[in-house]
């Protein structure tokens, strides 16, 4: 008991054993919820009031992705209280600026860039979410687990284009 | 659908993440200058766990799996060589 409580402690595990803990809710998603986990169609159903209020009739925004609190945002809520749980687990958890030492050494050090970036970034992920029918959860990590084509064209593709983006970026300390 | 459900299993899908320590820009980056493997390490051992417990389960005729992504290949690719830009460069 002493040594589970350790564990739960430590500020980062093996990525192999929380691995082993999404797999774990993988399994309970489809037989539980018998569903995927998904996390950018909850970012659209948000989005989606929105984007109802400019167009009434727009189908995507009716049928698609409809405005409503659905399966995925519920879960988006499920997944930032349960990264706010594994921060207070390991009593790391505080209000920051999301800088990263790493980042300011590729960027500069400027906050309101990381911020302006990371904003320009979500509509990018979002965007391509919803052209791939899925991000990095629900497609590459649910869809893969099922074995759908579809997942590992995903991956192939943002490795590609990923690695690019890191060699244009970092260039000479690559 | 079952609200209860679907916090729950946000909660153990955030909690591993954050374990997991990707939450944090240098290791989703990292993973693309190919110094650090823990995304891949991550998502390959969830979808082995996940396809070992699931497999059985739909053989033996015990559940059945829910509607999956789509597979349309210009799509699927074109999503995700524009995610990848995104990623690496923002990091999450």
């Amino acid at each position: 008991m002493n040594w589970l409580s350790k564990q739960i402690r430590k500020e980062e595990w093996s990525p192999y054993v929380a691995g082993i803990l999404l797999g774990i809710v993988g399994i309970l998603t489809v037989i539980l919820a018998h569903a995927l986990l998904g996390a950018s169609g909850g970012f659209e159903n948000i989005a989606a009031y929105i984007g109802k209020a400019i167009s009434p009739t727009n189908t995507y925004f009716n049928y698609v992705m409809p405005a409503a609190i659905t399966y995925p945002v519920v879960l988006l809520v499920g997944v930032f209280f349960g990264g706010m749980l594994g921060a207070l687990s390991s009593r790391t958890f505080k209000f920051h600026t999301m800088d990263d030492e790493q980042w300011k050494q590729a960027y500069g050090k400027q906050t309101w860039k990381r911020w302006l970036l990371l904003f320009l970034g979500g509509i990018v992920v979002e965007y391509a979410s919803g052209i791939a029918g899925g991000c990095t959860s629900g497609l590459a990590i649910s869809g893969g687990m099922l074995l759908v084509p579809a997942a590992f064209l995903f991956i192939a593709g943002m490795f590609a284009s990923g690695i690019i983006t890191a060699l244009i970026v970092y260039g000479k300390k690559y | 659908m079952n609200f209860v459900i679907a916090l729950i299993l946000g909660l153990g899908f955030g909690f591993a993440l954050n374990k997991a320590g990707l939450t944090k820009y240098h290791k989703i980056v990292n993973q693309f200058r190919l110094t650090d493997m823990s995304v891949l390490k991550f998502m390959m051992t969830a979808l082995v766990v996940t396809m070992i417990g699931l497999y059985p389960l739909r053989a033996m005729g015990l559940i059945t799996f829910p509607t999956v992504p789509a597979t349309y290949i210009v799509g699927n690719l074109a999503g995700g060589l524009i995610f990848g830009v995104g990623m690496a460069a923002a990091g999450f």
